[in-house]
């Protein structure tokens, strides 16, 4: 497989730089991104890597248990995979929406469930008591059903359910430190793909799709369409209770803080606005392009658990120009939209982007 | 003696805070009994795989302040004792219309 061990993107800054002051290298540059593109080409047309191809077919198994509004997990199973839909509106919008997540990560990205070989997927519905939560804990999603007052049951909306199982494939990937910059991403690939399972479940293109997070969570008192805006950061609610939605749209707002684990809620703001800034000037379906950048990104082994903004920045515009060239649309939608959140994407030599 | 407890992270990134002035309490022994057996000085640098949990910050007192920040799924027995019955009292104030320190308590 034909690799240069020097970045494309940087071969391509070296192939247009000032020929008087260099005189062999852009030209040898040139020579060796001719070479990539050929190699780009063909892999760029090739299916995706399916992982666990080599394991059985696609297999989607869903169960979900119900914690009767204790705190003990798993709780009782009330669904598994294949029954007919019950009386608990909660228990069926896990299903179902476990499904939805299923089919945007087996149909588009061509992975099969969680880790790629089609591990079962668990959730918990009813659990606690006016449980203004839902939660990731390493093996099943769970979900509260909310107070009533503020906040409806956490089922309702697709986008909680598609967040918490990437939490799960973020794990078994890049496995992103939650905390601090790396958590923050890691919170951002969950809203990433969380998002891309409502879309692609809606077949909603970038401009009709609403990009917010957690859409029908709050109840009718509450002033607020919903708990996070990719589009928008910090316009998702303004309410005389719960105030302003907090979250920064570029790396000026960017809060240092220890509550949250270094604000991993709040300062995944930014990644997601990168991220709806490339589906943005792309233009069509995000889960197609965007979303297959993102994806490559976080299962392509080039993410250290401690990535910091600059790095995932870095390793998206990589992915780009491994899948679509260097030159593409791809590459330079994805440069503009860390230029648009103010990342800044440090190359070698002191060229950055 | 003032007990805060202040809850972050969830999915929802939202912070409450609740707040109880222990001395103004009728029962306020009782209250000192449970926080003096608490292990105090607890902090959350335990590796997880658990994701959009809430995380705890609990405090009592001042000049030295006791602290502990616990993972929400550390928040058992006498932990979770205190954090219940400082959110009950803190609640059950402010339907009294006591002042809440905290205008973004609600949720």
């Amino acid at each position: 497989m034909t690799r240069s061990i020097v970045p494309p993107y940087l071969l391509a800054h070296l192939a247009e730089a000032d020929a008087t002051r260099l005189t062999r290298a852009p030209e040898a540059a040139r020579h060796l991104l001719a070479q990539l593109d050929e190699v780009h080409s063909a892999r760029s047309a090739a299916p995706p890597v399916r992982q666990g191809a080599i394991a059985a077919d696609p297999v989607l198994e869903r169960t979900i248990a119900d914690a009767h509004g204790t705190e003990e997990l798993p709780g009782d199973v009330v669904r598994r995979e294949g029954d007919p839909a019950g009386d608990d509106p909660a228990a069926t919008e896990a299903y179902d929406a476990l499904g939805a997540t299923y089919a945007l990560f087996d149909e588009v990205y061509g992975r099969s469930s969680i880790d790629g070989a089609g591990l079962p997927l668990d959730a918990t519905v009813h659990y606690g008591l006016d449980y203004d939560n839902a939660f990731w804990n390493g093996e099943r999603m769970v979900f509260g059903d909310g107070d009533g007052e503020v906040f409806r049951r956490f089922t309702s909306s697709v986008s909680v359910v598609g967040h918490e199982l990437t939490h799960g494939v973020t794990q078994y990937t890049a496995n992103l430190e939650y905390q601090g910059q790396s958590g923050a991403l890691n919170e951002s690939v969950s809203d990433v793909f969380g998002a891309l399972v409502e879309q692609y479940l809606h077949r909603h293109d970038t401009a009709e799709a609403t990009w917010l997070i957690g859409e029908g969570l709050f109840t009718d008192e509450v002033q607020g369409r919903a708990l996070r805006s990719m589009k928008a950061p910090g316009t998702a609610y303004d309410d005389d209770v719960l105030g302003v939605d907090p979250q920064p749209a570029d790396m000026s707002g960017y809060v240092e803080t220890t509550d949250d684990n270094g604000g991993v809620h709040l300062n995944s703001g930014i990644p997601n606005r990168a991220f709806y800034l490339v589906a943005e000037v792309l233009g069509g379906a995000a889960w197609e392009r965007a979303g297959q950048i993102w994806y490559d990104t976080i299962t392509n082994g080039s993410l250290s658990t401690t990535a910091d903004f600059a790095e995932f920045a870095a390793a998206t515009i990589a992915a780009a120009t491994e899948r679509y060239g260097d030159r593409s649309d791809e590459v330079r939608a994805t440069v503009a939209g860390w230029r648009g959140v103010g990342v800044t994407v440090a190359v070698e030599g002191g060229m950055s982007h | 003696m003032m007990v805060t407890v202040q809850r972050t992270g969830g999915f929802a990134g939202l912070t409450r805070t609740w707040q109880v002035d222990v001395d103004a309490e009728p029962d306020a022994e009782s209250w000192l009994v449970l926080i003096d057996e608490l292990p105090w000085g607890q902090a959350d640098d335990a590796p997880s795989t658990q994701r959009d949990r809430f995380i705890w910050l609990i405090s009592a007192g001042t000049r030295p302040a006791k602290e502990a920040t616990l993972p929400e799924q550390q928040v058992t027995g006498p932990w979770r004792e205190l954090v219940d019955r400082v959110r009950r009292t803190s609640e059950a104030e402010a339907g009294d219309g006591s002042p809440r320190d905290d205008p973004h308590g609600r949720a």
